[in-house]
């Protein structure tokens, strides 16, 4: 078992930046108080810089918020002019949606380096609070089921003419509920820790949190059963919330684009974009909260693998699609060639290829590169750029076409491109900060970090010598 | 975990090798009668060729019925290997190490099976070698590229040479074992097929680079393998039920299941034969059954999604042929049956602890599962070619003849044979992988509790 | 290749010169019965309208030589492949008998040889020697009697001149007693399919599909017979563009 391990590499590094914890071996030590501390501290560290941020951030998202506004207002009636607001959307949806999967399998997996990024990928969730905002000048532009007199191809067949509007947002919303539920039932027992070890209105609100977590045993057993139950729910909630999004905002918007992979590429590019978010995420923890004896490379380097493996996926389901159109040849088919690929958002499509797959892949695949801080998070800001150009290239086509030609058996003409507005822009912009601002906020309320996960690992781990090598003893409690 | 028993490594070589240095009784029967069904395969495939296909139920416009339905299977099989070997071992799933060398055998043997489908099944199969491969270049004329029937014998062939590697380089320590422990012509035929394997730090460290770096090459062919078998259907547009975008995935999460259930079916088989009770435990049956609940989830889900967009395109076509599966006899019979074996029968057992712990419920769903899996890739197959097609007064059903069926018999047999004989040569748990095991799990005090742990490495 | 559907009679009288014109097994009960019958050319009828008001309607069907056939890609082999006169060619010698390239035609005018084609003693005289037999195993179709344009080109080269417009006949042509089939060069803007292509009655089967067949049908359609109209949509795509 050769396996390259990373923590060869960040032997030297914690010590240079004053590491709290014992060091055998690569195999860092840290005992149960240190990490409370640390981490209940990295709640409150680097404040005024972190209140420059959230200015900076929410004047954006006032932007973006108005730039919703003003775009309802002047094109409420023309559905073409909004393929930008649904990528964007779609792009939140895929990145929050995503992200707290890379929390839920590998615990379902029994992982132990995952321990550390739950939080992380757990909050992410809190972007649907924005999504459902984003949503609600899109559900009211969205055309109806019945359009010029005749019922276009949908999923929902005879049923009555509010149902996508209505069961998109319904789902949507599970999912907020879902995703917050997640986060707070993993977070339990470190609001209690907030509540035990802080100070002011943290203490306070970790005291309402909490709701009279003391770490009994019955509380323990509940704790384990519930964040299996939301996780579970979570994921299927997700799979669900891609099918309706992706046929009811692209697909059925589109005549003669008949596509059962196309929910699953989408969920498999939420899994990409939620394992990069939480790379990125990771990695600002790690450089502005000075967590190193946390997020360390082991995290990074197996969530490499994880990225580069989702990028193989991402163009596994890409291809599996294309190559039926493209070798299907029928009208529908071409079609979907023309408007797709070749078509007008050919400018999306080759660098969002490139972005998705073709350089995280060749970027990715060297161990040198995953078994660094940076590699990986390099790799995943080029594939959330990848993504929201590919979100773009999707949802810009599907909205541009005509709602007249919406009944076709075969979209007969290509539409031309639409180029981003000034809305756009300021939409594209400021909810992306509003993002981003709701989950910097949360880790202001809870540390980046999930206390009780890693002093679980702390217990459950030994470090040991083995032949000539050094080895880390895991236990598997059933 | 509680059952497990510390097991020394001279046990480990005496029970592990009982098939190859004290072959039991009802070896050599049984592969005599599983050769006279294979003979009787052949002669019946020999009578096939010699004839003509007009032996078979085919007619126009089924064109493709039980061969290619088989050969679907098979190669659905085939990706068990890789699923148990290389995806566990690249997630350092610990219960993954009995069950190694079986699975890639079944990986091995069904490819072979496979392979002899499509070659059977063409009109003329003695001018298939000679047109499809491209060594003839004096014609001119190189195979086409483009047919996803020429993307096939590559893909396949690939896969069976990685997976024939695969099995051969995991097979080199227990070979070495084995030399030294035989006599004879055995002693020398084992001492050429282990290529000087002593077990020193270099060839371990060299046996598993090259295990890993197997293990992360063969699994983009792995998916790429029933990816192309999907798309030798996916791309007919004419064929409403087939022109599915979704079909590689569906296949090849369909062939994981169907692979690791015939991997759990092994399982119960070389436990009650050889009698492996402390090697083959309860325990792997759990870890594979839980495994298989997720795939088999997974599946469901994306046989839905198939049908959903089916029904999406509302096609006057499309949902005729969905009636046409669903609804009329005796499609409808086989759909029920489908649903059931694939997935209610087997996936509702699973959910409970005292099924995934019970070897012989274990080995009658795993079973089940594969009944439902033939009848998955013949219900995609068969109506998909005999649904009602404009401009043509030939509708007609399908019905697979006698000499269909008995070659799908033979396959069986054939697969099973193939398995029986290399159990007499060589040992079908992985002697090494046992030993390492037993290494590599230890205890670890957790405050008064005393908890099994598994040894990690570092470098 | 044109036909006119208003005037085709379904007398199947192409059909059976088909047959012996291009040496096709003889379509006994057996194979009847087995779905396994050849024919290249066959008649299918309709009902259009409701009794009593109600006419049968007759199509005839054969290859359609599409210009972008789905049948071609799949061929492992090349035995299927499209020649530079715009016509789908089927290579015998190469075919393998994989059946592929039928299931991938939508028209359903592939054929494949179960068993080795036998005649009666009599008539295996009466075979055509321009056409070859094809052994068991192996595909066949409609291959617009290309022993005929081959003899056709032969003979105007020879005699030094162009191909002449209608000098090349199928034999379903010639034996069609009402003209409803019309074979000629569609690259020749004076042809009579040319003609013939420019009618209002023109259409393709399973247009959307998007195979651009070389065999186009002209029919008229009755305004009043919207019936009519919906049974020949469901039956052969949006056919009238």
């Amino acid at each position: 078992m050769a396996t390259n391990s990373a923590i060869a590499g960040d032997t030297a590094a914690p010590e240079d930046h004053g590491s709290h914890g014992e060091e055998i071996a690569g195999h860092v030590v840290l005992l149960p108080a240190q990490v409370k501390n640390t981490l209940v501290d990295s709640t409150s560290a680097g404040s005024s810089r972190f209140m420059r941020w959230a200015i900076a951030l929410s004047v954006l998202s006032v932007i973006g918020i108005v730039g919703l506004v003003l775009k309802f207002l002047a094109h409420s009636d023309d559905q073409t002019k909004w393929g930008y607001t649904a990528a964007v959307a779609a792009f939140l949806l895929t990145v929050g949606g995503g992200a707290p999967l890379v929390a839920v399998a590998p615990v379902l997996a029994k992982a132990n380096w995952v321990r550390p990024l739950t939080r992380i990928a757990s909050a992410f969730s809190l972007i649907g609070v924005v999504t459902m905002i984003v949503m609600i000048p899109l559900v009211a532009v969205l055309p109806p089921l019945v359009t010029e007199g005749a019922r276009r191809r949908s999923i929902w067949f005879e049923s009555p003419d509010w149902t996508p509007h209505t069961f998109i947002f319904l789902a949507m919303f599970t999912l907020l509920l879902a995703g917050l539920g997640l986060f707070y039932t993993t977070a339990l027992p470190d609001f209690a820790a907030m509540r035990d070890h802080s100070s002011g209105w943290r203490q306070r609100m970790g005291k309402m949190l909490a709701r009279g977590w003391v770490g009994s045993t019955v509380q323990w057993r509940t704790l384990r059963m519930r964040i299996g139950m939301f996780g579970t729910f979570y994921f299927l909630i997700l799979i669900y919330v891609h099918f309706l999004f992706t046929s009811d905002f692209a697909m059925g918007v589109v005549p003669g684009w008949r596509d059962a992979i196309f929910p699953m590429y989408h969920a498999m590019s939420s899994i990409q974009a939620g394992v990069a978010i939480t790379i990125l995420a990771a990695w600002a923890g790690r450089r502005y909260l000075g967590l190193q004896d946390y997020l360390r490379l082991d995290q990074f380097w197996s969530l490499g693998r994880l990225l580069f493996a989702s990028s193989l996926l991402w163009i596994y389901f890409f291809f599996s699609a294309f190559i039926v159109f493209w070798y299907g040849r029928s009208l529908a088919d071409i079609a979907w060639v023309d408007l797709f690929i070749r078509g007008p958002m050919i400018w999306a499509f080759i660098p969002g290829m490139l972005m998705s797959f073709v350089v995280p892949w060749w970027w990715l695949i060297w161990n040198r590169i995953r078994t660094s801080v940076d590699g990986p998070a390099i790799g995943a800001v080029i594939v959330l750029f990848g993504l929201l150009l590919d979100r773009m290239r999707i949802y810009v086509s599907s909205w541009s076409v005509p709602p007249e030609e919406i009944h076709d058996r075969y979209l007969k003409h290509i539409p031309e491109t639409v180029w981003p507005d000034a809305f756009d822009y300021m939409i594209i912009v400021g909810t992306t900060a509003a993002a981003a601002l709701v989950v910097a906020l949360a880790f202001r309320l809870v540390p980046i970090v999930s206390i009780w996960q890693t002093q679980e690992y702390q217990l459950l781990s030994k470090p040991v010598r083995y032949i000539r090598g050094h080895g880390v003893l895991v236990a598997k409690p059933d | 975990m509680q059952q497990r028993r510390v097991i020394d490594q001279v046990e480990t070589n005496r029970v592990l090798l009982n098939g190859q240095l004290d072959t039991p009784k009802w070896w050599l029967p049984t592969v005599i009668g599983l050769g006279i069904v294979v003979i009787i395969g052949f002669v019946i495939i020999g009578f096939m060729v010699n004839r003509g296909l007009g032996v078979t139920g085919l007619s126009r416009p089924v064109y493709w019925g039980l061969f290619i339905t088989t050969f679907v299977f098979w190669v659905g099989i085939s990706h068990a290997g890789i699923m148990i070997s290389a995806i566990l071992r690249l997630t350092q799933a610990e219960w993954r190490r009995p069950v190694t060398r079986a699975a890639e055998l079944l990986t091995v043997f069904s490819l072979l099976t496979a392979l002899i489908f499509p070659l059977i099944h063409a009109g003329r199969p003695w001018r298939i070698a000679y047109w499809i491969l491209p060594y003839d270049f004096a014609r001119g004329i190189f195979p086409n590229i483009r047919s996803p029937l020429i993307m096939d014998p590559v893909a396949i062939s690939t896969y069976l040479t990685g997976s024939t590697l695969f099995l051969y380089v995991a097979l080199l320590p227990d070979l070495g074992n084995l030399r030294d422990r035989t006599q004879g012509w055995q002693k020398a035929m084992y001492t050429v097929l282990a290529l000087g394997w002593r077990g020193n730090p270099r060839q371990w460290k060299l046996q598993t680079v090259g295990g890993i770096l197997l293990s992360a090459l063969m699994l983009p062919i792995f998916v790429s393998v029933h990816s192309i078998v999907s798309w030798d259907f996916a791309v007919t547009p004419a064929v409403e039920g087939w022109h599915s975008t979704i079909f590689a995935p569906y296949f090849v999460i369909g062939a994981v299941h169907s692979g690791v259930s015939a991997v759990v079916t092994m399982m119960a088989l070389m436990r009650w034969l050889w009698k492996w009770d402390d090697f083959i435990r309860p325990e792997h049956f759990d870890a594979l059954a839980r495994l298989l609940i997720v795939v088999a989830t997974a599946w469901l889900g994306f046989t839905f999604l198939e049908l959903i967009f089916a029904m999406y395109s509302l096609d006057a076509p499309e949902i005729a042929l969905r009636e046409l599966q669903i609804f009329s006899w005796p499609w409808n019979m086989m759909f029920v049956v489908f649903l059931m074996t694939g997935y209610v029968i087997p996936v509702g057992m699973w959910l409970f602890k005292s099924v995934r712990n019970n070897i012989a419920l274990m080995f009658w769903t795993s079973l089940f599962v594969n009944i439902g899996m033939w009848l998955e890739r013949f219900m995609i197959i068969v109506p998909g070619l005999s649904r009602r097609t404009p401009f043509v007064y030939t509708w007609d059903s399908y019905r697979p003849s006698l000499v269909e069926w008995s070659i799908l018999v033979w396959s069986v047999a054939w697969v099973t044979f193939l398995m029986l004989l290399f159990s007499r040569f060589f040992p079908l748990v992985p002697l090494f992988e046992q030993k390492e095991s037993q290494i590599f799990v230890d205890r670890i005090k957790i405050g008064r509790a005393s908890v099994p742990a598994i040894l990690r490495e570092q470098e | 290749m044109a036909v006119d559907v208003d005037k085709c009679t379904g007398c199947q009288a192409c059909v059976l010169a088909c047959q012996v014109e291009n040496n096709i097994p003889l379509n006994t009960q057996d194979r009847f019965e087995r779905n396994r019958s050849i024919a290249w050319i066959r008649v299918e009828r309709y009902w259009e309208g409701e009794f009593p008001d109600i006419k049968a309607r007759f199509i005839p069907i054969m290859c359609q030589h599409c210009e972008n056939a789905p049948c071609e890609p799949v061929c492992p082999v090349f035995a299927t492949y499209h020649n530079a006169e715009g016509m789908n060619i089927q290579v015998y010698n190469r075919c393998v008998g994989t059946r592929y390239c039928a299931n991938g035609c939508p028209y359903i005018v592939r054929f494949f040889n179960y068993w080795e084609p036998v005649w009666p003693e009599s008539l295996r005289n009466h075979l055509n020697p321009d056409v070859t037999i094809r052994s068991r195993g192996i595909m066949e179709k409609c291959s617009f009697c290309v022993h005929r344009i081959r003899r056709g080109v032969r003979k105007a080269d020879s005699e030094g001149r162009p191909l002449n417009d209608g000098e090349i006949t199928t034999a379903c042509q010639d034996s069609c007693s009402t003209d409803a089939l019309v074979f000629g060069d569609l690259n020749d803007p004076n042809s009579k399919v040319s003609e013939m292509k420019k009618s209002d009655r023109y259409y393709t089967l399973l247009h959307h599909l998007g195979t651009n067949p070389n065999v186009f049908y002209l029919a008229k359609i009755d305004e009043d017979r919207e019936v009519a109209h919906a049974s020949h949509e469901s039956e052969g795509g949006d056919g009238h563009e």
